[in-house]
């Protein structure tokens, strides 16, 4: 069959776009590999509108049960190749391939890695990247967060509940978080320590890690022994499927769109993360209401190729 | 039908979805929480050489993180 709307990405841009285009009966598939998108990865959740206080991946799970009640079919898989094919999309991930006849990209960025030596082979041996994950095995430990941003301060905030001692480490002169996050960081008091303008230059250990190199010494170091390191360095946006479509890119590589969510290729609209909408502002709020946006300029659409 | 075991932390949310995975097919499994459980947490990291979860314990095959497609090939589900 051929789709009214193929959605890649079941994070908070491709299920509000999936919520809306179930609405608008428009026959609705999401692709997605991993489900939830970021948010359900982001701990607990308490800046949305209306809910006081839930966990990411609750949040998320709620999004993607109303989409399903209204008829939006879910696909497992990594879209690899994305082609127009006269009036329809062809979309392929390794098992299968569907049409559509307009598609939104909604499938967010990548997580940033230091890209250090050991880095790999110590994954999941003390090097970490989902602190809700895995921070909860390092009570009583000594561990380091490395990121200057908000989410690098929610890692810290719920590590802060097992570890006995976390370092913040930061690239530039001050953290950038929300001040409600900072707050909390700062009840932790001496049990968190941060160390900005430095960076960590090597990872060391043989089985597990052992220790972290620093690029400016801490209490007359640059040696600084942890058990657990996570990374929460920011992400990137995947550019493989926009060049294959030729979509205009800007200079960090993010999808152009217009306030309608279009692109510069007709019937192919962006919605979250991997848009340059609302600049470095990337929430769930408003990847939502991108999703909801896109999923109506389809509709739009749909409309008028009726008449 | 095999016999499973997931190691999980309770915030982990590659956990959730591995379960939530077992009871779309279901399939029984058995939950050891490697936070409090430090027998459990020694099982994992013998079983798997390291400290992620979720790690999966399919009949011996071990699953490290939520992997769907080796998951549906060891349960031989789609």
């Amino acid at each position: 069959m051929i789709y009214d709307l193929i959605i890649i990405g079941s994070g908070a841009a491709g299920l509000a776009a999936a919520l809306y285009a179930g609405r608008y009966k428009m026959t609705t598939l999401v692709i997605a590999g991993e489900f939830g998108g970021e948010t359900a990865t982001a701990g607990t959740i308490e800046n949305y509108p209306a809910i006081a206080s839930i966990d990411g991946y609750d949040f998320m799970k709620t999004m993607k049960d109303q989409a399903l009640s209204l008829g939006v079919k879910l696909a497992d898989g990594r879209v690899d190749s994305i082609q127009k094919e006269g009036s329809a999309f062809k979309l392929s991930t390794k098992e299968e391939t569907f049409e559509g006849k307009t598609v939104i990209l909604a499938f967010g960025s990548r997580r940033r890695h230091l890209n250090l030596p050991n880095e790999k082979e110590l994954t999941g041996k003390g090097v970490h990247y989902c602190w809700t994950c895995d921070g909860p095995l390092y009570g009583g430990k000594t561990v380091a967060m490395v990121g200057g941003g908000d989410s690098s301060v929610k890692g810290v905030n719920f590590l802060g509940e097992y570890a006995q001692k976390i370092y913040l480490i930061a690239k530039g002169k001050e953290i950038l978080a929300e001040p409600i996050n900072l707050d909390q960081m700062k009840k932790l008091g001496d049990k968190v320590e941060v160390l900005t303008e430095t960076e960590v230059t090597t990872i060391v250990g043989d089985k597990m890690l052992e220790k972290l190199v620093l690029s400016k010494s801490y209490q007359g170091s640059s040696d600084l022994k942890v058990d657990g390191l996570f990374i929460e360095i920011g992400f990137d946006p995947d550019t493989s499927l926009p060049k294959q479509l030729g979509l205009k890119l800007d200079e960090k590589n993010y999808i152009i769109v217009d306030n309608k969510m279009r692109t510069n290729v007709s019937r192919v609209f962006a919605a979250g993360d991997a848009t340059n909408h609302f600049g470095s502002f990337k929430q769930d709020i408003t990847a939502a209401a991108m999703g909801a946006v896109a999923a109506t300029s389809a509709y739009e659409y749909k409309n008028q190729s009726k008449t | 039908m095999p016999n499973i075991t997931i190691y999980t932390t309770p915030s982990c949310v590659y956990c959730k979805s591995a379960k939530e995975f077992f009871k779309e097919h279901n399939v029984s499994y058995k939950e050891l929480d490697v936070v409090g459980d430090m027998r459990a947490r020694e099982d994992m990291i013998k079983k798997s050489g390291q400290l992620g979860v979720p790690v999966i314990d399919v009949d011996g095959s071990i699953v490290i993180g939520f992997d769907k497609r080796k998951l549906s090939e060891l349960l031989k589900v789609s």
